[in-house]
């Protein structure tokens, strides 16, 4: 990290660039005769960056009324995932019905001065000179890069379609304005890679490409003007003006946005939203408590990595948290505040440690009417340490498992680890779930199960542990938990799976993180000044189009093949 | 003799007393005496729609069946799991023995075996299909004159909203979950009451077109220098546009009286559950509004939910779920099979039921918006105890518009789940002439259904 007066240098520098550069510079159209662009990923925004978006662009009072498309969760998280997504029908109808909802609160009466950057002579007439301004101040924000001619003119001419049409200038722009925001270039991502001209043959992603990376890498939105200044003139490419930005970027309140939104994917506390639990057994449990264990562990994990810097470790073992009234209820705490959230530190007695030991974890990963050993387990090692679990044997017979009114859940699965078709993976995926059976489906403290004591002892890869206490002590000390974190992030950052080709960068990445204090913000953005963030892959079947048959049989790479 | 009607009669939609809907290509054509057919021969619209419902049905090892009829062909008899069929028994064909062939692709539990029915081929990994799921190309085929292509339904209440119908095999549609939402889309903004005398086109809708022109013109630019598969999702995205442009398109026409429409009352919302009566009810009201979404001319393609595969369905009060219940619970002895779990899979069939009864109950031409119709309706594993993907339970209902010769047993001895598939699309007239791949390769409906 920088120390406040190099920042404060830094922001002036930025300021400065910003000032310099061509407002609305034209992205060059493709000359002939040289090697073309090509897109190196098409990324579905996803519902938070889309609403971060809005918000940036058109401000905070824009009401987003939607229901976004299911995101997919590949590989862990969902920023792999939204490298595989594409827009349905019926999602598309949404995209298009929100577009035109945020179309009439930028432009209605009141807003419209404050958002068109110009006066047209008469307001029922079309104007293209105010059109156009409009057009590209906001295409620019909205795809994350200038306009072309072409797509301005396509805008310019639906604009002036609509604005004869319906006699009302700012009509016109409302079309125009909708058909930036249903443009695949605004719904997707699209990554594009330039030949490099430092080095011949090869491909870097260009300027623009970047400036969102490191956006919704650590604000979870689209390149402020900054950033698509320091884009435009192609400073981005530098070593010093990426660190600057980077400076910017962590030091930006904003940051806590970009933090959230990766907790929340690696968490997998999307899931939050919909848990089902059975009111009959958990009668305290509703849509307003599965809200605010979401809110709980967020509140808990950014306070600890993000505004104290803590040892990313903590996050399993420290009792420090957040509650409100509803969650109050679930641990059996006072909640005395006259705010809606006050801190609280659970007592040592209270057997809650990190944030295993939340609401939210514990209730995500179990059934609607019972804990889960097993849920809790895999979720502990894929989530924390990276450990995938096999796809269940298809074939298994489970019919010595006991009926679930008596004993404990732990007698039940030692049925499982004692058949051979299940032993392998249970003896390995239950452990860590049997550690947390002091809590049940919804996280309640309990020692008793059907009238029997509950054992949680485990043993975890030859280390014997008690307890959520015991367990949450283990992955403290384990540095596989760490080196995961690491994973997940450049992961989530570059938008792709990691790879064996990898396995350096990243046993490299966590040994900077381990001396480091294991800080996560010196930790994102040891990655993203990594050139490993902006490496190129080429996607298999790109049509590396290029009009001079010279060109066209250079040696750039084979398809599927990394660059750096 | 002359006809007892005139085109006018005929479009205020009576018909010897019953009510007609007229999809608009066929706007200058006359039923027929019996009101199943135009008078030159040709069938009135089909619908197609999938039904599926998680964990299977209870056939054991041991020989317990629970759903398997003894008896083929027609009249066979009602088995236990299958009770609540039996009002609409001839309109619902059972298909039991086939199976999905992996050509050596792993069982993937829970996932195989719709994912095979659907898509014809085995899945390599968990959470996608290899190919597009089979109702996309019906859709193509018989979507296009209604203002949604297809709907997709999901009655589960599911952690994450679940539809198994995909174009690209990675998307996954986005369904509509509550009776409220579902209104909403199919009688909210933009419907237009086919019965509603004072039609003008609304301007602004043309205006939108516009919108779309935009983002198509700028197409061949995106799709340079693009990889293969971002292109498919690309793809996927026009694709989206277009049918969008339609619904445009067909809101500027005015739309032809349709005396089986009713515009229904905007349901109340409902509390979000995921018990088996919460899901069955949840079933039942959106069939209801899908019924009238068919009857009104909305669309002619559906996939409706029950459950999902891995169905997190419950019984109130009951810590295990159906699902774990599948897994854990003994087989009796003396009975032969797993009494809870039958009794679940039978409560999880009265949805089916109900669903059927509701299509059924809307009245159209000469027969119901069932009669019109076909639903393929299937689970994803046979005996879910030990996901099986052999013996899945198949469902044929409705009369296909005459075409499909329902109320019959089929029984196979391991053929190919994809064979049934096949024979859906071929008795709502999809031209296909063979389905799936590799050992699920099939150029063989099921002839005996096909009338």
């Amino acid at each position: 990290m920088l120390t406040k007066k190099a920042r404060w240098v830094c922001g002036v520098c930025i300021g400065a660039l910003a000032f310099a550069a061509t407002p609305h510079a034209q992205t060059p159209e493709p000359t002939s005769g040289k090697a073309m662009p090509i897109k190196v990923a098409v990324l579905r925004i996803t519902e938070t960056q889309y609403r971060h978006t809005i918000a940036d662009v058109f401000g905070p009072e824009i009401k987003i009324n939607a229901r976004f498309e299911p995101e997919k969760r590949v590989e862990r998280l969902l920023a792999i995932g939204s490298a595989q997504l594409s827009v349905t029908s019926s999602g598309f109808e949404q995209y298009f019905a929100v577009a035109s909802s945020i179309s009439d609160q930028v432009l209605d009466e009141k807003q419209r001065t404050a958002s068109v950057p110009c006066k047209p002579p008469s307001p029922t007439q079309a104007d293209d000179a105010c059109a156009r301004q409009f057009i590209e101040r906001y295409g620019e924000r909205l795809l994350r890069r200038p306009l072309t001619e072409s797509e301005t003119l396509a805008r310019l001419k639906t604009a002036s379609t609509g604005a004869k049409q319906s006699g009302d200038f700012y009509a016109g722009l409302k079309l125009a304005l909708t058909s930036l925001l249903v443009a695949p270039e605004f719904l997707f991502r699209v990554e594009t890679a330039e030949p490099d001209p430092a080095n011949r043959g090869q491909y870097r992603l260009d300027a623009y490409t970047k400036a969102a990376r490191l956006s919704f890498l650590f604000w979870d939105s689209a390149p402020d003007q900054e950033l698509l200044a320091a884009a435009r003139s192609g400073v981005i490419h530098t070593k010093a003006s990426l660190n600057q930005q980077l400076t910017r970027l962590t030091s930006s309140p904003r940051f806590e946005d970009g933090a959230r939104a990766f907790f929340t994917d690696m968490l997998q506390l999307d899931g939050m939203e919909n848990v089902i639990k059975d009111p009959t057994i958990y009668p305290k449990f509703n849509q307003s408590v599965s809200y605010s264990a979401k809110e709980q562990t967020l509140k808990t994990t950014i306070d600890l990595l993000v505004h104290k810097t803590r040892d990313y470790r903590d996050l399993f073992t420290s009792n420090d948290t957040f509650i409100n009234r509803p969650l109050a209820a679930v641990y059996r705490v006072p909640f005395v505040s006259s705010s809606d959230w006050a801190p609280y530190t659970f007592p040592q007695s209270s057997e809650r440690s990190g944030i295993l030991t939340q609401v939210s974890f514990l209730s995500l990963f179990a059934h609607p009417g019972s804990s889960s050993p097993t849920k809790r387990g895999i979720g502990v090692y894929e989530i924390f340490m990276c450990l995938p679990t096999p796809n269940p044997p298809a074939d298994v017979d489970f019919s010595r498992v006991q009926d679930s009114s008596k004993g404990t859940v732990r007698g039940r699965l030692l049925d499982h680890m004692n058949n051979p078709g299940c032993a392998g993976c249970h003896m390995r995926s239950d452990p860590p779930g049997l550690a947390l059976e002091h809590f049940d489906g919804l996280g309640q403290l309990r020692t008793m199960e059907n009238g029997t004591m509950i054992d949680v002892s485990a043993d975890i890869y030859g280390v014997k542990l008690n307890g959520a206490q015991g367990l949450g002590k283990f992955l403290h000390d384990d540095p596989r938990v760490p080196a995961c974190l690491v994973r997940n992030v450049y992961a989530y950052a570059v938008g792709r799976k990691t790879e064996k080709q990898d396995v350096d960068y990243l046993f490299d990445q966590a040994k900077a993180f381990a001396s480091n204090g294991y800080r996560l913000p010196d930790l994102m953005v040891q990655i993203a000044s990594s050139p490993e963030f902006f490496r190129v892959v080429v996607p298999s079947g790109v049509q590396r189009a290029s009009s001079t048959p010279a060109a066209a049989t250079a040696p750039l790479q084979k398809p599927g093949g990394v660059f750096q | 003799m002359s006809l007892p009607f005139n085109r006018r009669s005929f479009l205020r939609g009576m018909l010897n007393g019953t009510a007609v809907c007229v999809a608009l290509p066929v706007l200058n054509r006359f039923l027929n005496v019996n009101g199943s057919a135009f008078a030159d021969g040709a069938k009135l619209p089909v619908r197609f729609g999938t039904y599926f419902w998680g964990l299977g049905l209870t056939d054991t090892p041991t020989g317990g069946t629970r759903w398997v009829p003894s008896k083929t062909g027609y009249g066979y008899e009602i088995m236990p799991e299958l009770e609540s069929l039996k009002p609409i028994k001839d309109k619902v064909s059972v298909f039991s023995g086939f199976r999905v062939i992996g050509d050596g692709r792993p069982n993937l539990v829970h996932w195989s075996g719709h994912a095979s029915i659907l898509s014809g081929v085995a899945p390599a990994a968990p959470d996608r299909f290899d190919g597009p799921s089979f109702d996309s190309k019906v859709a193509d085929a018989i979507g296009g004159a209604t203002r949604f292509k297809v709907l997709d339904i999901d009655a589960s209440a599911s952690r994450q909203p679940v539809s198994y119908s995909t174009r690209t095999g990675a998307t996954f549609a986005m369904p509509e979950t509550t009776p409220l939402v579902l209104y909403t889309r199919l009688f909210g903004a933009g419907f237009q009451d086919p019965n509603s005398g004072d039609w003008k086109p609304d301007p602004s809708v043309m205006l939108r077109q516009s919108v779309l022109s935009a983002v198509k013109d700028q197409r061949e630019a995106l799709m340079a220098g693009v990889g293969k598969a971002d292109q498919v999702r690309l793809d996927q995205y026009f694709t989206s546009v277009r049918e969008m442009e339609n619904q445009l398109a067909i809101q500027l026409q005015r739309p032809e009286h349709c005396a089986a429409c009713v515009v229904p009352t905007a349901p109340r919302e409902t509390p979000r559950s995921a018990t088996v009566d919460a899901v069955r009810a949840n079933t039942k009201a959106l069939a209801k509004l899908l019924a009238m979404g068919l009857a009104c001319n909305q669309t002619r393609v559906f996939n409706f939910v029950h459950t999902a595969g891995i169905s997190e369905t419950y019984l109130a009060g009951e810590s295990k779920i159906y699902h774990q219940i599948t897994h854990d619970e003994p087989i009796d002895a003396t009975l032969g099979y797993q009494p809870e779990t039958s009794r679940l899979a039978g409560l999880v069939m009265q949805a089916f039921g109900d669903f059927l009864i509701e299509l059924d109950a809307v009245k159209e031409g000469a027969g119901t918006v069932l009669d019109n119709s076909l639903i393929m309706a299937f689970s994803d594993t046979g005996y879910a105890k030990i996901h099986s993907i052999e013996n899945i339970p198949m469902f044929l209902a409705g009369g296909a518009g005459g075409r499909h010769k329902a109320g019959q047993h089929i029984h196979t001895t391991g053929e190919s789940v994809t064979r049934v598939s096949l024979t859906a699309q071929q008795l709502v007239g999809a031209p296909v002439g063979e389905f799936g791949s590799g050992s699920m390769k099939t150029a063989r409906p099921i002839t005996e259904v096909i009338a």
